[in-house]
């Protein structure tokens, strides 16, 4: 057990060190080509650049995530971060739990799409949707937030999806065959000031 | 005797009724002539033309609810693009101090400055004159957001008398992927049509689409590689044939290269 802990920070530690590397290399070339006058290279090193500051942040994001979700333990294989300048923006992925109960985090930023789609969810949160019999408004550590229920395995359990908007992010949180109670306490424990301050 | 009397009384009483409205019609007619003339006179003076003094005292330089009406101002000044290298040199610095939020935003401005600059060497190249309609360079236009690569428009508008063509050179993978769905449909719709007004043409060698509709006039699309696209709006414009000789003045090799497309 200790040496996987081991590798796997030796591992973390040389990712983090290459994207480093890799943003200094972008940066020389974007500077390099920007002074000789090709501005479309020196664009194409910029967005490199800006893609590997987006997958340490992601990393970062990942570092402040609780490693236990009530009883759930962290799926540390499934732990992902996906970077992609223009439209679809960054993804930060973590699950946790096994087969039957399974919790799911998945962040998107800096997404143009994402800000457009708050627009729509911030409008139901101030009214609207408000009425839906699955749907109602939360507040999450001082955080809009729409919760929804939806079927669970069973006939008499339930899986709920909370949706945090922030900016242009969004931070989707399900759980599976829980109560309201359950995924709010759960919620509860991710530090979403922490997550705003970094990703905005 | 009597009766006459009262004749006498009842025309007096007549006369009275009547004078009363009369003297309050005749006090408007007269105050609104005496504020005409003074109007005049300011107006004469200042130069200035003078609202009469019942509209002004009505209006009161405020809306109906109370707010003043804004009647002008110096506007926004122009910003000049962002500095790519100050906005480069800050990146690198925020990166340092792990200040990642600040150098993603340093880096969105410097791709917001590469684009404006590059946005203005493609106008610079593109011709002063199409179908002998000149180019109305007040209307150039480069625009950009800081999503990057995905939103940068270039627009130039060629006009004479009611003909017009509009040139926008665009850098956005939705739109482009609009034009590939309409190259997979367009058997479909052509065929839906009694009177062709849509067909696959090309320009230069680069698959387009053109289009003609009586209220909009031509419109040719021209994808250009990966994600960037033409689009040439024709007002007016006799047939197909001159909106396709418009079309090839355009130096479309150069633009591609400037573009980063291959």
């Amino acid at each position: 057990m200790k040496r996987i802990i081991i590798i796997l920070c030796t591992v973390f530690f040389a990712m983090n060190v290459l994207a480093q590397q890799d943003f200094t290399k972008d940066m020389t070339t974007a500077k390099t080509a920007y002074a000789a006058g090709k501005l479309e290279e020196s664009h194409f090193a910029l967005q490199q650049a800006m893609q590997e500051i987006d997958l340490i942040v992601g990393k970062e994001v990942l570092k402040l995530l609780p490693p236990k979700m009530d009883s759930l333990t962290i799926n540390t294989k499934d732990d992902n971060v996906s970077a992609n300048a223009g439209f679809v923006g960054t993804t930060i992925h973590r699950s946790y739990g096994k087969f039957t109960k399974k919790a799911d985090l998945s962040i998107i930023s800096n997404s143009p799409m994402v800000s457009m789609l708050n627009t729509v969810l911030n409008s139901p949160i101030l009214g609207g949707m408000a009425g839906d019999a699955n749907t109602k408004t939360v507040k999450v550590q001082g955080y809009k937030a729409r919760l929804e229920k939806k079927p669970g395995s069973t006939e008499d359990k339930n899986d709920y999806e909370l949706q945090v908007p922030l900016g242009s992010a969004l931070i989707t949180f399900t759980v599976d065959d829980c109560s309201d109670t359950e995924i709010l306490a759960m919620a509860n424990t991710i530090p979403l000031p922490q997550i705003a301050k970094l990703i905005q | 005797m009597k009766k006459f009397m009262c004749f006498v009384c009842l025309v007096a009483a007549l006369a009275l009724s009547t004078a009363v409205p009369a003297q309050g019609f005749l006090k408007k007619l007269k105050d609104k002539v005496v504020n005409k003339t003074i109007d005049k006179e300011v107006e004469k003076k200042t130069g200035v033309p003078a609202e009469s003094s019942e509209n002004g005292n009505n209006n009161n330089n405020s809306s109906s609810s109370g707010k003043p009406t804004n009647k002008g101002g110096g506007g926004l000044t122009n910003t000049e693009p962002p500095d790519v290298k100050a906005q480069m040199a800050e990146a690198e610095t925020a990166h340092g101090a792990k200040n990642y939020s600040d150098a993603r935003y340093s880096l969105q401005q410097a791709l917001m400055g590469i684009e404006i600059q590059l946005g203005r060497q493609i106008l610079k190249s593109l011709p002063p004159t199409v179908v002998s309609v000149p180019a109305d360079t007040l209307q150039d236009k480069v625009m950009s957001t800081q999503w990057g690569w995905s939103n940068l428009s270039i627009q130039r508008v060629y006009r004479k008398d009611d003909k017009q063509l509009t040139i926008t050179i665009g850098n956005n993978g939705v739109y482009s992927g609009f034009v590939n769905m309409y190259f997979a449909n367009a058997g479909m719709m052509e065929a839906s049509n009694d009177k062709q007004n849509f067909k696959q043409v090309r320009v230069k060698g680069n698959k387009a689409i053109i289009q003609y509709d009586d209220s909009k006039g031509y419109t040719l699309m021209m994808q250009m590689g990966q994600t960037s696209l033409i689009v040439w709006e024709c007002i007016n414009f006799a047939n197909e044939q001159e909106v396709m000789t418009a079309a090839t003045s355009f130096d479309i090799d150069g633009i591609k290269k400037e573009m980063g497309e291959q």
